[in-house]
């Protein structure tokens, strides 16, 4: 089937603006948004740029807007996307763009790197040497959390992010709360602390874009809620 | 700062967000339309001790249609803010509500128009019946 694909360009050491670039090619409607733009870059312009790794929604890469909202394009066949025979292609939001696609992430995971994402426990080892264990209960607690990939679709998709930048995100709230509730972890505390100042987590306007933004299916909005409860009451539970 | 606000004046439109998404624009436009009328109101009020001609003067003009008009405007902005701010609330104290948030956006619109829709008419008769009265 044909495709017509618009896609949002800009080179910040050519362009003085971003302009829609338009391309006309072949496709199966069974290949991926991700495949079109590989088609693009590989046998009509050379010069566009996009970031993909593994392909298979894992690494998390190829964040983009599709059709005006944030996806993974490795998860998004041409079938459910095309409209009017065409498909719609722009960098993610809030984020500087260094060329077409690709953004600079770094102050998305200089806030990630802001919650301390990474298990503290300061108690000695247990005596086999092996891992600290917790129940399935307790295990389950954090489990949708976990699924994160850090791809940037909820923080991007987030007006709360696009207007203030200095804003924590929600992908960052999500890391910590898999910490947070992790029954394991001793630095609830801190990550509370770095949530509760005026960038962290009452920035939040509960508009639910990253609970539908999210590759993963993640109840970001609930996960967001149930570390404003932990703030509110100072119950972790 | 003032690229932030460019960025979410512009694509918080363009956004493909679901109906939350819309609410929350709607949200901003009626807080913008109920901190317009608590600033007018309460610079207006001040006159009336600082100086009441200024005051007089400013009661004429809100019997004029224009404000009439605003009035209608800024009562279904209140009525609106407060019913999606309750659906806010109720949402953040209950994250485990999450999964009705659409069932509950529309349960807001629909109490909205139940309360605003009399009112507004209401409104509207005395209004106009105050203006065929008077001849204005």
């Amino acid at each position: 089937m044909k495709l017509h694909l618009k896609i949002k360009r800009f080179n910040p050491e050519i362009d003085k603006k971003p302009y829609w670039g338009e391309y006309d090619i072949e496709v199966d409607e069974m290949d991926r948004v991700l495949d079109a733009l590989q088609e693009v870059k590989w046998t009509v312009d050379g010069t566009l740029a996009l970031r993909r790794s593994c392909a298979h929604g894992i690494c998390g890469s190829d964040a983009m807007r599709i059709n005006g909202r944030n996806r993974l394009a490795c998860k998004c066949l041409i079938k459910d996307e095309i409209k009017n025979g065409q498909i719609t292609v722009e960098p993610i939001l809030g984020l500087k763009v260094q060329k077409d696609m690709i953004v600079d992430m770094e102050p998305f995971f200089a806030h990630y790197r802001s919650v301390l994402p990474f298990l503290v426990n300061k108690d000695p080892l247990p005596e086999n040497g092996r891992e600290r264990l917790q129940t399935i209960a307790d295990r389950e607690r954090f489990d949708d959390t976990t699924k994160c990939i850090l791809c940037a679709c909820c923080t991007t998709s987030c007006p709360s992010f696009w207007a203030r930048g200095e804003y924590v995100g929600p992908a960052a709230i999500v890391q910590a709360h898999r910490f947070i509730f992790d029954s394991r972890d001793q630095a609830a505390q801190e990550r509370l602390e770095v949530l509760s100042e005026v960038d962290g987590v009452w920035r939040c306007r509960t508009v639910f874009n990253c609970t539908d933004a999210c590759p993963r299916g993640i109840e970001v909005t609930k996960a967001i809620g149930e570390v404003k409860a932990a703030l509110r009451t100072g119950i972790i539970a | 700062m003032l690229n932030g606000l460019v960025t979410t004046v512009r694509e918080g439109a363009r956004y493909k967000g679901e109906s939350n998404q819309w609410m929350w624009i709607a949200h901003r436009i009626s807080g913008l339309g109920v901190l317009l009328f608590l600033v007018t109101h309460i610079s207006g009020m001040s006159f009336s001790y600082f100086n009441p001609k200024v005051h007089e003067a400013l009661i004429e003009i809100y019997k004029t249609p224009l404000f009439s008009v605003g009035e209608l405007f800024l009562a279904a902005c209140l009525v609106f803010h407060a019913i999606n701010g309750t659906r806010i609330a109720l949402l953040e104290l209950k994250p485990e509500w999450w999964s009705e948030q659409h069932k509950a956006t529309r349960a807001s619109l629909l109490i909205t128009f139940v309360l605003g829709a009399p009112t507004l008419v209401i409104m509207a008769w005395k209004s106009l019946s105050f203006y065929l009265a008077t001849g204005r």
